[in-house]
């Protein structure tokens, strides 16, 4: 009963989706202010009724109701409770209506919230965000319905992928997908913007959260989607240049370039016309990235061919959803334009320049991405470019942004000159010089490329240490009121820009000192890992709650000094027929001791990968400084400075 | 409506319509790409290539697992043999690794182990089984340009003179085993 009463929710969502995409924009232009106004309470009712299907949906999947064909398809009565929710939006048509509910709901925040917006911009935005919606429900009802029943219930269900049967499912695709979708505001903002035939700063000023919000989940989701990678998949790596990967990866890239140049919009009334293009391109690549490229909605090219009437109407979908607007910036843009009169070293010059290598970067990836697509769209070869491509095309241009990051913060808007900089460049220079010798003192034969990443993560530590020491000046007094007159967003700055620090840490901390070995080992040999021994003790059968298990246990000494057991296992799922590898993790600051079990016997010995792998933690850890960032830049605008806290810096200076 | 933009007739410029063509153009692309798929005309055969019928290169590269020997495809002079292009960092090189196996038992594998670091190669092998006779490490792809190689996994039948007879772009699944190579490697003398 309950699914048929979500199903009816979801056809009212759409119905009232389809008003909310015509009906205010006639108001607007017939000025017929009852239609208008209609724009804000109605997304409301269609954020309810989605929220309702996505849970009558939830229920079913919580209760084990074979009688609906995707619960008997995607879930068994012996999962434990925590992977029968997560199981709702681990396939095809959950994860559709996971992305529509997010949707909706980012549509109700804004119906609820802009208060203080232009009246015609607010119901413009809304009205598209509701096109979109339709859309999506659309191709939800009419190709992928989730509530569709089973003549004859099964007894049990078909099971869900073991792999997939981890906390990292439960929370990796949700947080990407508001990513995702947080977008769509965004790119709302710009077609309704376009309608309007106006950008200007205040346009900026609210959009800009929203670009925040959405950045700041899309980073937290690739994280964890990289974390889960590097302990579920055993392959001891956190980042593999796989498609999904490059899916989420393009539209964070086109999101980082948006957010800086939002910024020149609002301060410099610049810059408009290419923001209002990266809006419209971030959200498409976040279209094509969930639904071109497998990641859960469609699980390869090949869903195509297996259901045309899917294939079609994505295809539409998308030509709708990216065409038109393109078509409307071809005719409306030229009017957005706005001079160019800015100088080299300026705060703009700075921020032009992370545009330029963020698109370049973006391009890069989609090439690496789609190559192997389109080759295997006209012969059928399934090939892949792989991290050597990445290796010498994206590196390179990120080493000239982390190059560039450093200045840019530094420098003023209009007119900088260097001399202003002098402390900052020093401290950098300096940083530089420090990393590269630190890293010639601590490894032979480190690449040059290994020595460039170093010089770049101390020349962006100090400065960033600098810029902050600049702004702060704690050597002279009214430190405080200095700190507290900085707005939000430039604190969020300087945690996302630190972010990058700790990031890079991990990143080259693991790239350039892992340290592995491979071995067949029976129970009692030990092995030498980076100055710690490791020693297998045995291997035993285990039972889980729906697996068994082959766990090996692993003795870690440094010394004589016992420090753990790790035990990585093999896990052997009986519904699914299928076997996961459970890496053994030791995380700590310093670096993590990661232990993978691989094929063997008592006779033979059982084949262990073992890794020292130093800093590896601070890749997340810094991803997380960078999401805290996002979200800084994002609530901090919410709130203006009160005026007598202004009083109070001019009386103090 | 407000006069927002009332009066003000943009002219269409170029540089704001390029965005629009670009995305056509892919479109384009796409529409003809599902539109063959759905009418059961995009035919998954095997590419045709330049290699097909000329000489297997004879470059010499560091053997993978015997430290300071060489290999080359003049090793197998006078037998027939496949050549794989392979890498750890390839996924569908994982997929690849049982029918690899099934051909090992009856023809002789060269391995290339394409762009990749040695010590993942041999961590490849170890997860994912070695059907290979001899490994030759191509480090920055020198011997994959010699091959025509343009992605991983790639797959060359060889005959006994040396000529190459047949190439397969992709990872072998049960299809083109049983309807590429089990054909070819039947024919051979």
């Amino acid at each position: 009963m309950i699914t048929e009463l979500g199903h009816f929710a979801l056809i009212l969502a759409f119905v009232t989706s389809l008003c909310v995409a015509i009906l205010p924009l006639v108001g607007l232009r017939t000025g017929l202010a009852s239609l208008s106004a209609l724009a804000a309470p109605a997304t409301l009712l269609m954020a309810g009724a989605v929220s309702f299907a996505f849970m009558a949906l939830v229920a079913a999947f919580v209760t084990s109701d074979f009688s609906v064909a995707l619960v008997a398809a995607h879930s068994h009565s012996t999962k434990p409770m925590i992977y029968k929710i997560s199981g709702t939006w681990g396939n095809h048509e959950g994860s559709l209506l996971l992305w529509i509910l997010i949707l909706v709901l980012f549509g109700g925040l804004l119906a609820l919230r802009g208060r203080e917006m232009n009246f015609g911009l607010k119901v413009r935005t809304l009205a598209v965000q509701a096109m979109v919606t339709a859309g999506f429900l659309a191709f939800c009802l009419f190709t992928s319905n989730p509530f569709a029943r089973l003549d004859e219930a099964p007894l049990d269900g078909r099971g869900l992928n073991p792999i997939l049967q981890d906390p990292g499912l439960a929370l990796h695709p949700p947080t990407l997908y508001v990513g995702y979708v947080g977008l769509s505001l965004a790119f709302a903002f710009a077609v309704a913007g376009l309608i309007e035939g106006r950008i200007d700063r205040a346009w900026a000023r609210h959009v800009r959260p929203w670009i925040s919000a959405a950045w700041c989940a899309l980073t937290a989701g690739i994280a964890l989607g990289s974390w889960w990678a590097y302990y579920e998949l055993g392959w001891g790596g956190w980042w593999f240049w796989d498609p999904v990967e490059n899916a989420s990866l393009m539209p964070w890239l086109a999101a980082t370039a948006l957010l800086h140049s939002t910024i020149v919009v609002e301060q410099r009334d610049r810059l408009k016309s290419w923001t209002v293009l990266l809006a419209i391109l971030a959200f498409s690549l976040s279209l094509v990235g969930t639904f071109i490229v497998r990641s859960g909605l469609l699980t390869s090219v090949h869903s195509f061919a297996s259901d045309p009437a899917r294939g079609v109407f994505i295809l539409g979908i998308l030509l709708a959803a990216i065409g038109v607007p393109l078509l409307l910036f071809a005719i409306r843009g030229p009017q957005l334009s706005s001079r160019n009169d800015h100088v080299l070293i300026s705060r703009e010059s700075g921020l032009i320049l992370n545009n330029f290598l963020l698109t370049a970067a973006t391009v890069v990836v989609l090439v690496g991405t789609f190559y192997p697509l389109a080759l295997e769209m006209v012969n059928g070869a399934r090939i892949t470019v792989g991290p050597p491509y990445f290796d010498a095309t994206f590196n390179p241009i990120m080493a000239v942004l982390v190059l560039a990051m450093a200045l840019g913060p530094l420098t003023a808007w209009r007119r900088g000159t260097l001399p202003s900089l002098r402390l900052s460049l020093g401290l950098a220079a300096a940083g530089a010089v420090l990393a590269i010798g630190v890293g010639m003192a601590l490894a032979n034969g480190i690449s040059a490329a290994g020595l460039a990443g170093l010089g770049l993560l101390g020349w962006l530590a100090l400065a960033i240490t600098g810029d902050i020491l600049h702004r702060l000046k704690p050597w002279r007094g009214g430190i405080g009121t200095r700190a507290a007159v900085l707005p939000m967003p430039v604190w969020g700055m300087w945690t996302a820009h630190a972010g990058m620090v700790v990031f890079l840490v991990g990143a080259l901390g693991n790239g350039l000192f892992q340290t592995e070995v491979i071995v067949r080992a029976l129970p009692g040999d030990s092995v030498d890992v980076a100055g710690k021994t490791m020693t297998l003790r045995a291997v035993e059968a285990r039972q889980g709650p729906n697996y068994v298990t082959e766990t090996a246990i692993i003795e870690l000494r440094d010394g004589t000094d016992l420090m753990a057991f790790m035990t990585p296992e093999k896990r052997f799922y009986n519904a699914e027929r299928q076997t996961t590898t459970e890496a053994a993790i030791r995380p700590r600051i310093g670096g993590d001791d990661y232990a993978v079990l691989g094929d063997g016997d008592a006779t033979s010995g059982y084949t262990l990968r073992l890794y020292r792998k130093p800093f590896v933690s601070w890749i997340w850890a810094g991803a997380g400084l960078m999401a805290v960032g996002g979200a800084m830049a994002a609530l901090g605008r919410r709130q203006r400075r009160p005026a007598p806290l202004a009083d109070s810096l001019r009386t103090a200076t | 409506m407000t006069g927002a933009h009332s009066g003000r007739t943009g002219r269409l410029r170029l540089s704001f319509i390029i965005p629009l063509a670009g995305f056509l153009l892919l479109a384009g692309f796409a529409t003809m790409a599902l539109m063959a798929t759905l009418r059961g005309e995009r035919d998954m055969s095997q590419l045709p290539s330049a290699m097909v019928g000329k000489p297997a290169p004879a470059i010499m590269l560091p053997s993978l697992l015997d430290e300071g020997r060489t290999v080359s495809a003049g090793d197998f002079a006078g037998r027939a043999f496949l050549v794989n292009v392979f890498a750890s960092w390839c996924a569908p090189c994982r997929a690849e690794a049982p029918a690899l196996a099934l051909l090992a038992e009856e023809i002789a594998i060269m391995g290339i182990a394409y762009k990749d670091r040695p010590g993942d190669s041999r961590r490849f092998l170890t997860d994912y089984g070695d059907p290979f006779a001899t490994i030759g490490i191509d480090r920055d792809g020198d011997a994959g340009m010699k091959w025509g190689v343009y992605g991983v996994p790639e797959t060359f039948l060889v005959d006994a003179n040396g000529t190459i007879l047949l190439r397969h772009a992709g990872p072998i699944d049960r299809r083109v085993l049983d309807e590429v190579l089990w054909p070819a490697i039947r024919k051979l003398p």
